[in-house]
């Protein structure tokens, strides 16, 4: 369970995904999972996930990735049956590549950005600190909370309990134990995080300066422009091309299993 | 019987966190296991009750291979109570707390509730018995996860860092616990960094420092050795401190004391010569 937060705890590489803007790599997320979320057939969003692929290799995290992929496999084989049940395996295919698409789309962008630095990112962008600030703490805790899930589980099966025992409702009665103490601990540790930053006079001044700053450089431009070409190609068959002169595009585009 | 063979671990390849362990527990011992920070403490007694499984070598527990059962079918021999209470606290009373781990074991309804009754009394939480176990202080909560899993009477009990947060009271009442544990089918193992109490509590006291057994023997005799001491960061007992003071002043005055009782003895020793 605690394997897909794997996709989001980063790790200090010196990669070229590493080196780029925080700005960048959120553009970069934000625009392959709008582009994902444009198809649901199965060609158009492989297209999608292997071009993905090379910036995945790019940030040599590629195990991390994987991981991930492993933590996912159970709810993509929930989506997989109830979809193929009421729609059709085709469709029940393209969500579960759509589910990859987005999750390879920020676990590069959580992979390769550190908390901080997005924060910084997100303070550029104009949002208030405060919102900012909270938002960093929110990513900065996942790590944090998958590791005590992890201790949780232990401590429960410890005294006897057995996550696979009965049947699927009482599957999931089986991780109570384990869901409470996880928001219990989560909640005590909130109040604590926020009586010490009080007491580190949090929110004192109203304008903050900060250490280090952020300056796109041409590596950044360069990936935004890349970026935006493939989104405006995207936008531009999805709505353009598709609705207006679907015969234009390849037989393939629209390829899916008869069943 | 718990055996060590040869046990290796790593969670990441090529980075070992426990080389080399060969131990062997007999039933009639309270055992102590120090060392320092990251030394692999957690990681070793994580292997009695099958939460990891050895990398290399093998555990056995009452000569049944770690690697042939569930944590589940173990938690009946083994108990383990972690650091932290709040990691297993979860139920809406404590009384459905206590009951959970013997639920899950498959006892019967009357004897979970006899159990339940019977150490919550011992713990001294039977006056909050419906109560949530959020509502307790942090002390009575540790308490109530040492009830949760004492309950189920398992021949090995594992504590780790049992005493944080425990005032002097609470650890007197602790060393009873342990005290009334000390017989020929009990094992206890306790991991600490609380000298003073490791000194009143274990019979043998292991040392693990950089994933490696450095030491195992008596405690007297572990905790008066400097040297070992300074790997695994520990500091000697305070009347160790004191002797090694005194014997500066006077050279003939013993520096391998570790209790109060050795301690007045070799001061009257002392006294006795100079009079």
């Amino acid at each position: 369970m605690a394997a897909i937060f794997e996709a989001f705890r980063f790790k200090q590489k010196a990669t070229f995904m590493h080196s780029l803007d925080p700005r960048t790599t959120f553009f970069m997320a934000v625009s392959f999972s709008i582009i994902g979320m444009l198809f649901l057939q199965i060609i158009p969003l492989l297209l999608v996930f292997i071009s993905m692929a090379p910036f995945i290799l790019l940030a040599r995290s590629t195990r991390q990735w994987f991981k991930s992929l492993q933590g996912l496999a159970i709810l993509a084989g929930f989506i997989l049956i109830i979809n193929s049940f009421f729609i059709s395996f085709s469709f029940a295919i393209s969500t579960v590549l759509r589910l990859v698409v987005l999750m390879t789309a920020f676990s590069l962008f959580f992979l390769t950005v550190h908390p901080d630095d997005f924060a910084l990112a997100l303070i550029k962008m104009h949002i208030p600190y405060e919102f900012a600030f909270a938002f960093s703490m929110a990513v900065r805790y996942v790590p944090t909370i998958a590791t005590e899930t992890e201790t949780i589980r232990d401590a429960q099966m410890s005294r006897g309990l057995e996550l696979e025992r009965g049947n699927i409702l009482q599957k999931v009665r089986n991780y109570i134990p384990i869901l409470i103490p996880i928001i219990v601990s989560s909640i005590r540790r909130a109040l604590q995080v926020a009586e010490s930053l009080e007491s580190r006079a949090f929110g004192s001044t109203a304008k903050r300066t900060s250490l280090y700053d952020l300056s796109l450089r041409k590596r950044d431009y360069a990936m935004l422009l890349v970026t935006t070409f493939a989104l405006i190609f995207a936008l531009y068959v999805a709505f353009v091309v598709r609705i207006q002169f679907p015969f234009l595009l390849p037989d393939w585009f629209f390829w899916g299993l008869p069943f | 019987m718990i055996l060590f063979k040869d046990v290796g671990f790593e969670y990441e390849p090529g980075q070992p966190v426990l080389q080399n362990i060969n131990l062997e527990l007999e039933p009639g011992q309270v055992v102590g296991l120090m060392g320092e920070n990251g030394a692999g403490k957690t990681t070793l007694v994580k292997h009695i009750n099958g939460l990891l499984k050895p990398t290399t070598g093998a555990v056995y527990v009452n000569n049944i291979d770690t690697r042939d059962t569930s944590t589940a079918q173990l938690a009946k021999t083994v108990g383990f109570v972690f650091q932290n209470a709040d990691h297993q606290l979860f139920a809406d009373t404590l009384q459905t707390e206590v009951a959970f781990g013997l639920r899950n074991l498959g006892f019967s309804k009357e004897e979970v509730d006899n159990r339940v009754a019977q150490y919550l009394e011992l713990f001294e939480l039977t006056r909050y018995g419906g109560q949530s176990p959020f509502l307790l202080s942090g002390g009575e909560r540790k308490r109530l996860a040492l009830a949760s899993v004492f309950c189920v009477e398992p021949k090995v009990l594992i504590l780790d860092e049992p005493t944080q947060a425990q005032d002097a009271l609470q650890k007197d009442k602790l060393l009873n616990f342990i005290d009334s544990f000390r017989d020929p089918e009990h094992i206890l193992l306790l991991v600490t960094h609380d000298v003073e109490f490791a000194i009143r509590a274990v019979d043998r006291l292991i040392i693990l420092s950089n994933g490696q057994l450095i030491a195992d023997g008596s405690p007297h005799q572990i905790l008066s050795t400097p040297l070992l001491l300074d790997r695994a960061r520990l500091l000697p007992p305070q009347l160790t401190q004191f002797a090694h003071l005194m014997a500066k002043q006077f050279p003939q005055f013993p520096t391998n004391v570790t209790t109060l009782d050795e301690t007045v003895e070799a001061v009257n020793q002392l006294l006795r010569g100079r009079r």
